[in-house]
């Protein structure tokens, strides 16, 4: 059974549509991703899943029951935009976000400062939060939201605004908690970071999911038709050519898409025959960044653009 | 309804607002700042800045003149310096070519006032005064009486009538107040109980403010900083603004104990005695129940203030919010305040039952009239169906506001919001 799963939810804003009858399931144990650009409804479709939004219609499922308040409990929620009571001391910050989640007591608090004594905080146990630098508060964060042992993680574009240093130490969190078998939902738009770490992932854009299933079978099922080549010479003999159904240049390679998996052989001959001289030719290769723009026909933010946030 | 969601953001709120300094300041400074107030106020009222004020006392005859000398020689302002005065007799014709004389004084004001005193006077007890500031009443009001009394014997002087019968006839009334209780029970009443009334009144006033602004502060703290985005991925929204409102009407009521902390004393020991004139009398019961009242007040008017301060993002939005809770809160004071004239004026008694009004009036007012059981009792039922009607909507606005951000909303857009799905 899976772990969590979206049937047919929808949910718009005056008359926006955010969420368009979106339906995906995490399996147990997985890291998934669910991929967008901004705006795609990610974040809308996160908070549907916590509760904080109401949907329009459509269910989630824990387990196959409909999520409910105890569902919260078992979740780490780390949004896009975080935040910490700047006037609250360290530990007490720790302890309250673990506390409206259940947990106390003197148990958790040992966890608590084993966390900070892992993180090189632990001196800073009694600061307040407006006193640490940006990057220890993001390191705060992280902790309030594994401190309660949740069995899922669900984080709203986590690598946003982070320092190298927290972007690895929020990875190596993320790889710890699947290793115990935990569930990690995250949104992104960085296709570089999902292809790596998801074994699942969902696309969504304009709010409708439009590709969704293991990374595996995915990329073998897009990457058949799929050739990616380094090549000097021209090749714009191939627009319109009847076994091409797609060329995209992605700057450091091409990707040419054949009409039929089994072409891609004609395809290297075609090349040969022109005197184009191919540096790489690989073929059943494709990246989740290629499959996006297939289907969603425009390429993604780039990283760039990002801004940062605390 | 009540878990351990909200008691752990209850906790959070009383050990942010009972420990910050701003709690203990206010608790110690409020009523510092109260009675410096008062006491400001009654310095001011009563300064009435006439020293050296120096006037002419003019009379028609030497015999009068010798009278009111003779009078005034004994007035404590006089005596002391503060009033010069001179005495003259002259007739009308005299007199108003000295008047006439005497303008260049009356202007720089080296002379502060003329008084004349004609031989028709005696008859009917009409005095001139010419002065640059004739309307300075303390002139009038400290020699008025002197004047009136050397009139009225004067005029009795001759109609052989014994010192006591001219004594009485000089004396004034004087009111007694005499309270009879519900329990026909009659006492002679002082000040100690309008006091009383005046200082509940503020002090309500003041703490409904002060607490309103510091919940509607830490809400929009929470949405500024965007702590709200996980603090509802914990709890949902009406916990949370349940946690908040009742973590800090605890606050409230803790530091309105406080305060009334030396009344409860007075009333309950004999070691701390009062003037005759300042002792109240009020019960253990009705302390209780102002308290509880006043929790019930907390609730409904944090309720509102963590509404505006959910629908905007800043102070500065918020003060064009704020103002309809501010005149909820306002004007029953004012009305509270009114009744200390007439405590049993219909206004009061209906705006002391009223929805919102009751918080502050219904203390005033039992504290200076009988209020009959039942209307306590209606009092409740009214502050309590106050919160059940208001909550919902409240909740409403106060949840959709929480994640909203960018521009200022409208009041359209707001009332659009408790239609909303959420």
């Amino acid at each position: 059974m899976s772990a969590l799963e979206v049937k047919n939810l929808t949910k718009t804003f005056d008359k926006i549509v955010a969420v368009d009858n979106a339906s995906f399931e995490v399996p147990d144990g997985s890291i998934f991703g669910l991929i967008g650009r901004n705006g795609a409804g990610k974040t809308t479709t996160l908070r549907t899943i916590m509760g904080i939004y109401l949907q329009d219609s459509g269910e989630i499922l824990f387990r196959g029951k409909p999520v409910d308040d105890s569902f919260k409990s078992m979740v780490g929620y780390l949004p896009e935009e975080r935040g910490l009571y700047k006037k609250m001391k360290v530990l007490d910050t720790l302890l309250f976000f673990a506390e409206v989640k259940g947990k106390s007591g003197k148990k958790l608090e040992k966890e608590a400062l084993k966390y900070l004594k892992r993180f090189d905080l632990l001196d800073r146990k009694l600061s307040k939060i407006e006193d640490l630098s940006k990057g220890n508060q993001q390191k705060i964060q992280f902790i309030a939201t594994v401190l309660h042992d949740p069995d899922f993680l669900i984080l709203d574009e986590p690598f946003s605004g982070l320092d190298p240093i927290n972007t690895n130490l929020l990875k190596t969190i993320i790889l710890e908690k699947k290793k115990e078998g935990k569930v990690i939902i995250f949104s992104t738009h960085l296709m570089d970071f999902a292809e790596k770490m998801c074994d699942h992932v969902a696309m969504i854009d304009n709010g409708k999911i439009i590709l969704n299933g293991s990374m595996q079978k995915i990329k073998h099922e897009y990457a058949q038709q799929n050739v990616s080549i380094n090549y000097e010479g021209d090749i714009s003999f191939l627009n319109g050519h009847p076994i091409v159904e797609k060329i995209e240049d992605f700057g450091n390679t091409t990707g040419i898409r054949v009409k039929n998996a089994n072409q891609t052989q004609e395809l290297l001959k075609l090349l040969v025959d022109r005197n184009v001289t191919l540096k790489k030719f690989d073929a059943n290769d494709i990246s989740l960044h290629e499959i996006f723009i297939q289907l969603a026909g425009k390429p993604i933010e780039e990283l760039t653009q990002e801004v940062s946030h605390v | 309804m009540f878990n351990y969601r909200i008691a752990a953001i209850i906790k959070r709120e009383l050990k942010e607002k009972l420990f910050s300094k701003t709690f203990i300041l206010m608790t110690v400074l409020i009523p510092v700042l109260m009675f410096g107030i008062i006491g400001v106020q009654a310095f001011i009222a009563t300064y009435e800045g006439d020293q050296d004020t120096t006037i002419e006392f003019i009379t028609d005859s030497i015999e009068m003149e010798s009278a009111f000398q003779q009078e005034f020689q004994n007035l404590e302002f006089i005596k002391n310096g503060y009033y010069k005065v001179t005495y003259n007799t002259m007739n009308r014709e005299q007199f108003n070519e000295y008047l006439d004389a005497k303008k260049p004084d009356l202007l720089s004001e080296k002379l502060n006032g003329i008084i004349y005193v004609s031989d028709t006077a005696m008859e009917n007890k009409e005095i001139e005064f010419y002065s640059k500031t004739p309307k300075n009443i303390t002139v009038s009001e400290k020699l008025s009486g002197t004047i009136n009394k050397i009139l009225v014997a004067n005029y009795f002087a001759d109609k052989q009538l014994s010192s006591d019968e001219i004594s009485y006839i000089r004396k004034g009334v004087d009111f007694k107040s005499y309270k009879i209780s519900e329990e026909e029970e009659i006492k002679e009443e002082g000040y100690g109980n309008m006091v009383l009334s005046y200082l509940f009144t503020f002090l309500l006033y003041i703490s409904l403010l002060m607490m309103g602004q510091m919940v509607m502060q830490s809400v929009m703290e929470e949405k500024q900083n965007r702590i709200v985005e996980i603090l509802l991925s914990s709890v949902n929204s009406r916990e949370l603004m349940t946690g908040k409102i009742v973590g800090s009407s605890i606050t409230g009521v803790l530091q309105m104990a406080i305060w009334l902390s030396p009344i409860m004393v007075v009333i309950s020991t004999a070691w701390l005695s009062l003037p005759e004139e300042l002792l109240f009398n009020i019960s253990f019961n009705q302390i209780l129940f102002l308290l509880f009242n006043y929790f019930l007040g907390l609730v409904i008017f944090l309720g509102l203030f963590a509404t505006v301060g959910a629908i905007f993002e800043n102070p500065q939005e918020a003060q064009s919010g704020m103002w309809p809770v501010m005149l909820l809160i306002m004007i029953p004071f004012f009305i509270a305040l009114s009744l200390m004239k007439n405590p049993s004026n219909p206004m009061a008694e209906i705006s002391s039952m009223f929805p919102f009004a009751s918080i502050i009036v219904m203390p005033a007012r039992f504290t200076l009239v009988d209020v009959p059981v039942w209307q306590f009792i209606v009092a409740f039922i009214v502050n309590v169906g106050t919160i059940f009607a208001i909550f919902p909507i409240a909740g409403k606005i106060y949840r959709v506001g929480l994640l909203r951000t960018g521009k200022k909303p409208k009041w359209s857009e707001v009332v659009k919001w408790i239609k909303y799905k959420y």
